[in-house]
Formats: structure tokens, sequence, C-alpha cells
């Protein structure tokens, strides 16, 4: 009986031990982040939370992130951190499951775009985790072999447009200028230069706004005389392909072209330079794409999830991700870092890319409420008149009687 | 009585995986949908009863309209094609030809390949650069020394039937043994021709048409049949036609032999016999296949799935793709519309089978 009692308090005991570990689950892509994360947890976080008896684990979700992540919050089953991509932000923040940050972590080391990117009606949902932006890739062979200049960080629209035509018209029917992909992710940031806002002060979006419609003829009349090429034209699905195949003088990408060209164009020459200027407004747009950190509202934990936050994204996570060429950090205070003085074209890349969240007006890559699906008229529209199908004016009132539907529902 | 009651539990103890399976994966998930069809829940809400808006936000919204007619023609076309065809298969494959077993597995392949991968293949031939636009360019570039060919053919074959007759031979404007020597004699021909340089290969400009974009056939400016839609009749019609045969071929070995040799002894012509002996005798088996075909292709979810964002979504719009669509999306989705259209299709396919079986069933098959 004695020994029975005995082994009794001993389990209770062991399980008493066990209830004070914590566990925090974090949720987040397939592919290669596991490794990435997991490799992460292992060098910072654990030997800082080993004190606080805190476990962390990474649960990748397979698939479609955003709907694994949708199924799992409804459940109530998603971890207690979890990515957030900056697209989606506002479906999610309207299931209020996304813990507000503001008074756990400390948003002013971060770029200030960024955090405006995670931020609604003033509360912080998200910390950046890293963050890409788009700049002009151009093939430095092809440009040598035309004569003509590369593209610099002072073209204006206009001045890149004869260059690639110049560029075009030298080296015949086998080559292009530039390659066009029919998506607002490569498009809308000509709007942005030129001055256009995604959503009014009633939260709708006019695509016949002049500055969008400049933008939209801008971007579309590269095609002209096949200036310009779709990627499907050379059996491509992204223009980075176009890049890799030689025939294409510019890709309008952002740093993960790098790794890309490592593999697929070892021998490739290229260059990087700033997104052109619109001619009207002298300023350059930008996107920023980015996926935050977040926490469960629903978490049990959330003083130790905001612990493993501060950790993923503090200055030592960031220097490592930074200097093992993984992604570009969100923090203001690497910008000085000795990573982008190198000379090799990645880092040069990663400096352009790093420069371009902080020149001319930059703005998250976001849909709003309406999530993915306030992209798809303007793509559309993209196609349609890139492959010849509709004129410019056609598809853009299509485009906006589509996107009236949508965003009165 | 004991040992009924015994019989009967033993019925339901073997029914009851299958009972099971039906009232937790059927009937309850068939009343949760009913139910939030008139709330305003959007899966992470508590959901309140709203009464029909969810129905009048569904019916005001253009892409179901576009889902519910892009699935009303595909359903239809597809089971008016693939009715036609398999029964035309099964009856091919009826006669006792040489390798028909061959050829009866061979029929069947596409049924048994994945629909995904059948998906993936009709997407690659039907790109801009694809298969089927290379097969359109050859044929233009040929079509000098094709229409040289056939115009000779057709000129030899009138030659020669004219020439049997004269000799008053019975020779029929088809006989295969002067279509023979007729192709012959066009080949040697045009081979001659195209050496000589009279007729040869047209420098065309590659033909270039993007099947998975927004192009439609209208009729009087209503939209009515999208170009991907087409793709993805063509590529359903071919992957079910195999099994749909196979209940035709089932039905055909149960027509009594002696019907046939009947029509024979009248003199009946294959297609007379087709027409008048087959036909009826299949009525049950083809309200069989109208039925599941309708019921299939109503639901029909996978191709859309798989071809994605690879055309414009209006284009390829189904009512189940839109229940899917509406249901998972990124955070807050309006599950209250995709339950209301999910009970709108119930309710549509109901009401096809019902008037099929009212109109179309015979007394022998009831």
């Amino acid at each position: 009986m004695k020994r029975t009692a005995l082994s009794l308090l001993a389990l209770s005991l062991i399980a008493a031990g066990a209830q004070a570990q914590t566990t925090i689950k974090i949720n987040g892509y397939a592919g290669q982040d596991p490794a990435i994360v997991g490799d992460l947890i292992n060098r910072f976080v654990k030997p800082q939370l080993a004190k606080d008896n805190i476990s962390v684990v990474y649960e990748p979700l397979q698939g479609d992130y955003n709907q694994s992540l949708t199924t799992l919050l409804a459940a109530g089953n998603a971890g207690d951190v979890f990515y957030l991509p900056a697209e989606t932000l506002d479906t999610y923040v309207a299931t209020n499951k996304i813990q507000p940050l503001n008074g756990l972590v400390s948003t002013t080391p971060f770029l200030k775009s960024l955090n405006t990117t995670f931020t609604r009606n003033g509360k912080v949902y998200a910390i950046a985790k890293d963050f890409n932006t788009l700049t002009l890739v151009y093939n430095k062979d092809l440009f040598d072999e035309a004569k003509v200049a590369y593209p610099n960080n002072n073209d204006t629209w206009t001045s890149l447009q004869t260059k690639l035509t110049n560029l075009k018209k030298a080296l015949g029917n086998d080559y292009y200028g530039i390659c066009l992909a029919p998506d607002f992710a490569r498009m809308g940031q000509f709007a942005f230069a030129n001055g256009w806002n995604q959503f009014d002060s009633k939260g709708k979006t006019n695509l016949q706004d002049p500055a969008f419609v400049a933008a939209f003829n801008y971007f579309t009349g590269l095609a002209k005389n096949k200036v310009g090429v779709q990627p499907s034209e050379l059996s491509q699905d992204w223009s980075g392909g176009c890049l890799a195949t030689g025939k294409v003088g510019v890709a309008i990408e952002g740093n993960w072209i790098v790794g890309f060209l490592k593999d697929n164009a070892p021998n490739l020459k290229y260059g990087t330079a700033l997104i052109p200027k619109a001619d009207k407004t002298g300023k350059r747009g930008n996107f920023l794409y980015t996926v935050g950190w977040a926490i469960n509202s629903d978490s049990k934990n959330k003083a130790a999830a905001a612990k493993v936050l501060n950790i993923l994204t503090s200055a030592p996570v960031q220097q490592y991700v930074l200097e093992q060429g993984l992604a570009i950090p969100s923090r203001t205070a690497l910008q000085s870092n000795a990573y982008f003085k190198k000379t090799d074209p990645g880092a040069q890349n990663s400096l352009a890319v790093f420069q371009g969240a902080s020149d001319g007006t930059v703005k998250g890559y976001t849909f709003g409420p309406q999530g993915p699906d306030w992209i798809k008229p303007i793509n559309t529209a993209l196609a349609a008149v890139l492959s010849g199908q509709k004129s410019a004016a056609d598809a853009l009132k299509q485009a906006q009687s589509d996107m009236n539907t949508l965003q009165k529902r | 009585m004991y040992k009924k009651a015994q019989a009967t539990a033993t019925a339901y103890l073997f029914l009851a995986p299958f009972l099971i399976s039906t009232l937790v994966f059927f009937f309850y998930a068939f009343a949760r949908a009913l139910y939030y069809s008139f709330t305003d829940f959007n899966l992470f809400n508590t959901p309140h009863l709203i009464g029909l808006r969810p129905y009048v936000d569904v019916l005001a919204d253009p892409s179901f309209r576009r889902a519910l007619a892009n699935t009303l023609i595909f359903s239809i076309s597809v089971t008016i094609l693939q009715t036609i065809g398999s029964l035309l298969m099964a009856v091919a494959l009826n006669n006792r030809i040489r390798g028909q077993a061959f050829f009866r597995s061979a029929w069947y392949m596409p049924s048994i390949t994945s629909s995904v991968v059948i998906t993936l293949i009709f997407l690659w031939l039907f790109q801009r650069r694809g298969v089927a636009n290379y097969l359109i360019t050859q044929f233009q570039t040929y079509l000098p020394i094709i229409l040289s060919f056939l115009g000779i053919l057709v000129a030899a074959q009138i030659i020669q039937v004219l020439y049997e007759r004269s000799r008053r031979l019975p020779a029929g404007w088809f006989d295969p043994a002067l279509a023979a020597v007729s192709a012959l004699i066009a080949a040697g021909l045009t081979a001659l021709l195209s050496v000589l340089g009279v007729v040869g290969a047209r420098a065309v400009q590659p033909f270039d048409f993007q099947y998975f974009s927004d192009s439609w056939l209208s009729i009087g400016g209503v939209q009515v049949l999208s170009m991907p839609l087409l793709v993805v009749i063509i590529m359903n019609t071919f992957t079910t036609i195999p099994t749909l045969m196979l209940f035709f071929l089932a039905g055909l070995q149960n027509i009594p032999g002696a019907l046939y040799e009947a029509a024979d002894i009248d003199g009946a012509t294959p297609y007379q016999k087709l027409r008048n002996v087959t036909v009826p005798m299949l009525r049950p088996v083809t309200f069989f296949v109208v039925t599941v075909s309708l019921i299939g292709t109503m639901q029909m979810f996978d191709q859309v799935a798989v071809i994605g964002s690879a055309a414009p979504q209006n284009t390829l719009i189904t009512l189940a793709y839109y229940v899917y669509a509406n249901t998972f999306k990124s955070g807050a989705a309006p599950v209250n519309m995709a339950a209301a259209a999910a009970i709108i299709l119930a309710l549509i396919i109901l009401l096809m089978v019902f008037i099929q079986r009212r109109f179309f069933v015979t007394a022998e098959a009831q």
C-alpha cells in the first residue's frame, strides 16, 4: 500500500514537471523553411530559453499555407506563433485571431515601411521576418553586344524604354528588351510611383485613376514591337526564367532571383539597378513583399510566445540570416552591414533590394479585406492587353467593373 | 420471433459501417450546410440566423451566375457527347474482332489514369506553344499537298466507279478496293507534283492561339462557352467515355441474339439495327448512364482546380469550385454563401434527375 502511494506521488511529480515545461508551436511554410527555422531554433532560441523551461517546435504547413492556417485557426489548433504573409493580413485581422503586439514587442528597430505594412488602426499585428523589393536585373552581355548603356539608378520610364527599344533593334528578332509577367506584383509599383493609391478613403479601388492608367499603359506599352515579351512566349513561367534563357535584357524581380540564377544560369553576367523613376513625379515606387511573425490570440502561453518572437527577430538572428544569404532582414541597423559592401552580383542585388525599401513610394504587397481575389481583375486585364486580345482602355473598363462587384460583397 | 430479431440485428450490424459513415459524412454535413446557409457564418464567428440573405447574396453574385451557366453548359454538352460516344464505342467493341481484349483494355486506359495527370497533359497539349497549335500550323503548312491529294483521290474514285459501271459491273461509290487504288494513284501523282514543284509546303505564321485565355463563343453578345471550358469538355468526354462504355457493353451482352438474327432476315442495315434494336433495348442502361453522367458533371471540380490560375477564373468556374473557393480562403470566408450555393447545386441535381425519371424512363426500366 505504502509503495503504491509512493509511486503515485512520484508519478504526479513527474507529471507536474512535465506540465511546467511550456511548448511553443510555430507554424510556417514547408519547403526549405523547416531546415532554416530549425537551425535558428537550435542555434538561438533553445539556448536562451533553456532556463525558462520553454521548448519550441516548428510545424510546417503543407500545401496552400493560407488555407491550412485558416483551417487550423478556425479549429483552434494553430500554433502559438506563425508566419503571417502581408498579402493576407487583412483577412486574418478580420478573424480576431491575431494578437496585437503593441506593448508586447518593440517595433522601433525595424524598417518603418515594414511596420506600416503590418499595422491596422494603430495596432501592429506582426513583425517582419524578412522582406524583398523589386529591382531591375539585367543581362550585361546583351547590353554590351547591343552597345547600349546598362540600366542605372537614374533611369526614368522614358530613358529605360529607349534603352530597351535600342537593345531590341540592335539584337534582332530572337532577343527581347524586357520580360513582362502579366501580374500586378510586377506592374503595381509603377502606379505607386505615379501617386496611385490602392484604396481610397472608402476602401474602394479606382483603376480609372489617370495615375494608374498611365502606369498600366507604360507597362503594357513596353510590349510594343516585341520589345517586351511574356514569360509564356519563351516557355517560361516567370521573368527570372526568361532572363536565364539569355534572350532577354531585363527582368523585374526581387532577391529570390539570385539563387535561381546561380543554379540555372551560372555563367550569366548580370547587374542590378533600382526600378526607374516616373517621369511625372520623379519618384520611384516599390512593393514590400514580406512575411511577419504573429502570435495567436488564442495561445495559452502568450508571454512565452512573445519571448520566442523577440528572439527570432533579434539582431544576432537577422545577422546570421543575412550572412547565410537566406533573406534580407528587417532591422534598420543592418544597412551598414559589411555584407552589403561586397561586389559580387548577389550582394549588389541584396543592397538594391534593401535600398528599394526606403526609396520613393514604397507600399506593402497587400490585397485588403477581399484577400487574394482583389488582384485577379488587374491580372486578367494585364494578360489580355499583353497578349493583344484587348485594348488597354477596354481591359481596364472590364477590370473596374469586376473590381466593383468584388468590393460590393 | 427471437430468430427474426436476431437476423435483423445482424443485418444492421453488417450495415453499420456504411450507415454510420453516411449519417456522419452525409446527413450531418448536409444538415450543417443547410443551417449555415441561413446564417452569417464566416468560419470564425458564432453563427446567427439571418434568413434568406445568403441566398439573395449568392444569386446577386456575378461569379455565381457565371458558375451556374458554366456548370449547366458543361453538364449538358458532356452528357450528350459521352452518352453517344460511349454507346457507339460499346457497339464497336461488342463485335467479334481480332484483338478484342487489347482494344477493350486500351480504350479503358483514360478512365483509370488520374484525372489530375490527364488535366496536366491537356494543359500541356493546349499551351500557346503546345502540340495542338503545332499540329494546326503543320496542317496549314502542308494544306496544298493535302488538298491536291484529296482532290486527285476523289477524281480517281469517280472515274473508276463510272468506268466499272460502264462495264455494267456493280460498283459502289465507297468501294474499298477501288478506293485503295485511288489512294495509290493520288499519292503517286501528289508526290510527282511536289517533286516538280507544282504544289508544296507553304510558309505560314505559326498558329498562335491561347486556349487558356479570356476568349468566348458568344451568341447575340451573350458569352456562352469559353475556350478553356471547351478544352475541359473535350478532356472530360475523353476520360469518362470508357467507364460509361462498360455499362453499355454489359447491357449489350443482355440483348438476345435472336433479335439481331430476325433483323438480319428482314434485311436491316447496321444503322437500322442500331436504331431499332440496340437503342430501345438499352433504354434502362441509358437512363443509368445519363443520370450518373449528369450528377458527375454537375459536380465537376478537379480539372478546374488543377488548371487553377492558368486560365481566367470566369472562364472555368463551376458551382462545385465556387463552393470550394468561398469556403477555403485565407482568414474569414463567406461560408454562408458557399453553403447556400451548395444547397442550390443539390436542388438542381435533384430536379434534373426527377425530370429525367418522369419523362425519359419507360415502363420496363422501372
